[in-house]
């Protein structure tokens, strides 16, 4: 009863013929945001650290329907076929499950994120801590609803704190979506899929200093100066989260 | 260690931690004689177990399952396919399990673990001969177009009876799986209906109005035992099977029939009289694990 090879591309998942793939209203002035949230309000953000216990360290976290959990392993020896280093090495790997987009998909290795995960984690940790060895995190985005990426990344850096990872600062990651005249913080797919350009910013709020930034598609210059103090206000905040989800665990783990 | 009762010898002086590490064996036997386990479960006991359904938004059914710390992410995605010529009134289910490196230490990206395919099999295997689901069900128009179940089973963490946790999820996601409606376009293509098809009465007919959920009409549930020497071990641990690797999977459905019995090889030969504890364990956890999942979908309805 298995799936036999070849027969996975004569299915096809039904779609609603009425729905349209672009709305018009996006780009009137007073239309709202499908989940009724404001231009400049992110959405609620759940943190949680220990989420595996298997791993050296963990964390899930949910934004609305973008929920990725985040394993982290080591510092362990690195590969064999490794040269010796004095700095201990990162690894990353982001991958989707098969139903975590709308249309079923294959589950492979989102090379794209894992890269963009590793260089936007690889300046907040202090790798001199952990010579010649690795630090594997591990990325599995359980349901994909938009700004999967900064979700990964702030999921990350909670649990590398979380398994006792020496960092300068966590690092949080928000992105902005640009639609016509507005900017979108924090956007769900509907509004990503339509959006002319974007903005995403990882940084260190307690530093002040980005980690990454990257920048796709149509944005005018006034629109990007705002859209980066947007981000930046609103890594600060979701800082503040996840150092009271660390407090608590802690505390908990204190009791 | 190549003396032979160093371990013995060792045991007063050492710290329990470095004792465990180095004489695991010997640590579990010392624990077995006293009827207890090391994280405080008597022999026979299965871990705590809870199941929630609903937790993947985008799939048409999911479950999240934990018994102890190993947990298990069941999701259904449902495709519309053309049924085969010998069966066309048949849909079909493909099962996957799939361990993601963020599970274990063990697994690395790119490298496979060689347990999931083997438990893969064995999922698919057990759903289908324990026949839970008919396929039947699954058919929409006769020879034309028929549901493919998309079953994918994501082990989250990894501590243990991965079998008895996959499988929990699994039935758990069916037992949730609510199937779209859908109509038959002009051009014999399957559409799913907006919200105002349904209530006014257009000339698109709903081709499955009835069939929204699948009658399971018996659920198969398991438990996983260790056999060591003459002790049997319920629901054991991640670092239990690394230690004592004989182990025995019953498989039985809800009225008490057998489905399956696995026993993978080990050390230890299996008499009989063990096999019948085994069955006679897994009869009592399978009450346990029905009501868990009746509470679980009951809970469900007050929603």
């Amino acid at each position: 009863m298995a799936a036999k090879p070849g027969t996975a591309s004569t299915t096809y998942s039904p779609v609603d013929p009425t729905h349209k793939t672009k709305p018009s209203i996006f780009t009137d002035s007073d239309w709202v945001r499908p989940d009724s949230r404001g231009f400049q309000q992110c959405r609620p953000a759940f943190f949680r650290t220990g989420a595996v216990n298997s791993a050296s360290g963990s964390a899930y976290a949910e934004f609305g329907n973008t929920k990725v959990i985040v394993s982290v392993f080591g510092p362990r020896e690195s590969k064999k076929a490794m040269m010796y280093s004095d700095v201990g090495r990162l690894n990353c790997n982001v991958s989707y499950t098969t139903f975590a987009t709308h249309v079923r998909g294959q589950g492979s290795d989102n090379k794209e994120f894992s890269s963009m995960l590793h260089k936007a984690l690889e300046g907040a940790i202090i790798l001199e801590s952990f010579p010649k060895t690795t630090v594997d995190v591990f990325a599995l985005v359980l349901e994909s609803g938009g700004s999967d990426l900064p979700v990964v990344i702030s999921c990350a850096s909670l649990a590398l704190a979380d398994a006792g990872i020496m960092m300068y600062d966590l690092v949080t990651s928000v992105s902005v979506s640009c639609l016509g005249k507005n900017l979108l913080i924090d956007p769900i797919l509907e509004e990503e899929s339509c959006q002319d350009g974007s903005l995403m910013i990882a940084c260190m709020p307690s530093r002040y200093e980005v980690t990454q930034l990257t920048v796709t598609g149509e944005l005018s210059a006034p629109n990007l100066s705002e859209a980066m103090q947007l981000c930046l206000d609103a890594c600060a905040k979701l800082a503040q989260i996840m150092r009271s989800c660390l407090k608590e665990a802690a505390s908990a783990a204190e009791e | 260690m190549g003396l032979p009762n160093a371990s013995e010898d060792l045991s007063s002086e050492m710290e329990v931690d470095a004792f465990r590490r180095l004489f695991p064996l010997r640590y579990f036997e010392r624990h077995l004689t006293e009827s207890i386990r090391p994280d405080a479960r008597p022999l026979r006991k299965a871990r705590d177990t809870t199941i929630a359904l609903g937790a993947v938004a985008s799939a048409d059914g999911s479950a999240l399952a934990k018994i102890g710390s190993t947990t298990m992410l069941a999701a259904i995605k449902m495709e519309v396919m053309t049924p085969s010529l010998e069966s066309p009134d048949e849909g079909c289910i493909a099962i996957d399990f799939h361990m993601p490196p963020i599970c274990s230490p063990i697994v690395r990206p790119g490298r496979p673990a060689e347990v999931a395919p083997v438990l893969s099999k064995q999922l698919s295997d057990t759903i289908t001969s324990s026949g839970m689901i008919n396929l039947k069900e699954l058919s929409l128009v006769s020879g034309k177009a028929a549901w493919m179940a998309y079953l994918d089973i994501y082990c989250l963490d990894a501590d243990g009876a991965l079998f008895d946790a996959a499988l929990l999820s699994a039935v758990a996601s069916f037992s949730h799986l609510q199937i779209p409606v859908v109509s038959l376009d002009y051009d014999g293509k399957i559409v799913i209906m907006s919200e105002e098809q349904k209530e006014e009465n257009s000339e698109t007919k709903p081709v499955n109005k009835e069939k929204r959920k699948l009658t399971l009409s018996t659920i198969p549930f398991s438990l996983t035992c260790i056999l060591h020497k003459s002790y049997i071990l319920a629901d054991p641990t991640a670092e239990e099977e690394s230690i004592m690797e004989t182990l025995v999977t019953v498989v039985l459905d809800s009225s008490g029939q057998l489905v399956s019995l696995y026993k993978p090889g080990g050390s230890v030969l299996v008499y009989t009289s063990a096999v019948q504890d085994c069955v006679a364990l897994t009869r009592q956890r399978v009450k346990e694990l029905q009501n868990i999942l009746d509470d679980a979908i009951s809970g469900m309805e007050i929603d």
